[in-house]
């Protein structure tokens, strides 16, 4: 839930505001599509709710557990295998360590790989290895920044499978620019424009009027 | 001028906390001790060696130029020993301003707040000199039969420079995210006050009004206690528990409100 959620970045060109006042709930097993542009403030949304980033002023109120942004960076250390991160993670979340590093390299599907320190990856393994790592901690609420869109299909839709089947348990917040993204993996959506986020019901309705903006 | 809070997860009492932040920080010292020293064996060995080996060679020097140190006391020992405790202050204060940049995807972990990385990585630091301090009285003690009087107290005090330090490099941590400033003359600052830490000299080796200038010094007083420790009532010392209890107290107090500041501010 948040409440006037406001964001600005101290710049040299002076105090940017990128969120102004952003009122929204999102409740268990929601799967919600944001829309919105480059720059838009897709990204920082998600860190706000996430709580990488504490907002300027308002508030975020976490009911259910939440998961770190999945995305393209962070979450993980690029000088240690996947196999020691997925230790790392079972450590911080207090989740059985051999079945947490089972899950994860099955997911992953890495190969040897998941033996070799994550700098060497390409950008499609970083991104499976962190969805790996997310689904293993079994969150309440998978937040996901553009990044599905980076694995490959075979990835994605077993992804997605993972996700349909935690259904009634799981909700998704997946911010995009792309309309036929969000349409695959969400059943409500809301856009994210110029620093405000305006909720639609109706999916269909939200990408019409994302298209015709 | 900054707006309301955020809250963490729900229904969370004390000492689930309390179990959370003590995981979490076993599992960031794992981490960091694999990062800095290697997964080879060899790696440990470092752990001891880097501080052994340079506290040696500068023992080394004093022997060979043959320095008498007041009291009686051998040139080496006090050598190694004060080095080895100067290498304590000094890593921890020397990796303060860079600290939060290197382990800012640590952050994307809700769970993880910044005195976890901080007392994680000084934790190691403290546990890496004991270790050393306590190898080398051994080994000295094997070969010249000489004892420390007081064990408990070296160890005692050298908790007590974790402490402080500690404290210091969460200033310097949070004081780094709004400028780099400290990452630029800490170094320096470092380098230019050891001479007065107390790692070089002991106060009854000064004359009286520049004793009581030292002793405004907390880490003089750590110094003392150590000595006090190493050799008892062989040399007189002079450290004040309170004192130093005053200054851990108002560091890490303050450090601590720092780094919270900081950390609304800090951009991932």
């Amino acid at each position: 839930m948040l409440e006037d959620v406001t964001k600005s970045y101290r710049t040299h060109l002076g105090d940017r505001q990128v969120l102004h006042g952003i009122n929204a709930s999102f409740g268990p097993g929601e799967k919600v599509g944001i829309l919105g542009r480059n720059g838009a403030g897709k990204t920082t949304l998600l860190r706000v709710i996430a709580g990488v980033e504490f907002p300027t002023t308002g508030r975020v109120d976490r009911r259910m557990s939440v998961s770190w942004p999945l995305g393209f960076a962070g979450a993980m250390h690029y000088s240690m295998t996947g196999a020691d991160n997925a230790r790392f993670i079972a450590r911080i979340y207090a989740k059985p360590i051999e079945e947490t590093v089972e899950f994860v390299r099955d997911f992953a599907d890495l190969g040897d790989y998941f033996r070799l320190p994550v700098k060497t990856y390409s950008s499609g393994m970083v991104v499976r290895l962190g969805f790996a790592l997310s689904l293993a901690v079994d969150f309440d609420c998978y937040l996901v920044d553009e990044a599905i869109a980076v694995g490959d299909t075979r990835f994605a839709d077993r992804y997605r499978d993972a996700l349909l089947e935690r259904q009634a348990r799981s909700a998704l917040l997946l911010v995009s620019h792309i309309p036929d993204v969000v349409r695959s993996y969400c059943s409500s959506a809301a856009i994210l424009e110029h620093g405000r986020l305006t909720r639609y019901e109706d999916l269909d309705e939200a990408i019409a009027v994302y298209q015709s903006a | 001028m900054q707006g309301v809070s955020d809250t963490a997860e729900p229904n969370v009492r004390l000492p689930d906390l309390l179990r959370l932040q003590l995981r979490v920080i076993g599992a960031l010292t794992l981490r960091e001790m694999s990062g800095r020293y290697g997964k080879e064996n060899l790696g440990y060995l470092w752990l001891f060696g880097e501080p052994l080996l340079l506290g040696s060679a500068i023992g080394l020097v004093h022997a060979i130029t043959g320095h008498e140190m007041p009291g009686g006391v051998s040139p080496v020992h006090f050598m190694v020993t004060g080095y080895i405790v100067f290498y304590l202050l000094r890593g921890i204060v020397n990796r303060a301003p860079t600290a939060i940049v290197g382990t800012q995807s640590l952050l994307y972990h809700r769970c993880i707040t910044l005195l976890d990385i901080m007392i994680s990585k000084n934790l190691l630091d403290l546990a890496a000199t004991t270790f050393v301090m306590l190898l080398f009285i051994g080994l000295w003690g094997m070969a010249t039969g000489q004892w420390p009087a007081n064990l408990e107290l070296v160890v005692v005090a050298m908790a007590v420079m974790a402490l402080l330090s500690h404290g210091l490099s969460l200033l310097i941590a949070a004081g780094s995210v709004f400028t780099e400033v400290f990452e630029r003359v800490t170094h320096l600052i470092v380098y230019l006050t050891m001479g007065f830490t107390g790692f070089l000299y002991m106060v009854f080796w000064l004359p009286t009004e520049m004793q009581h200038a030292a002793l405004w010094i907390p880490t003089v007083h750590v110094y003392e206690m150590i000595r006090h420790g190493l050799y008892g009532l062989q040399v007189p010392t002079y450290y004040d528990p309170l004192y130093l209890a005053g200054w851990v107290l108002g560091l890490n107090l303050f450090g601590m409100a720092a780094l919270r500041r900081a950390r609304r501010d800090l951009v991932i």
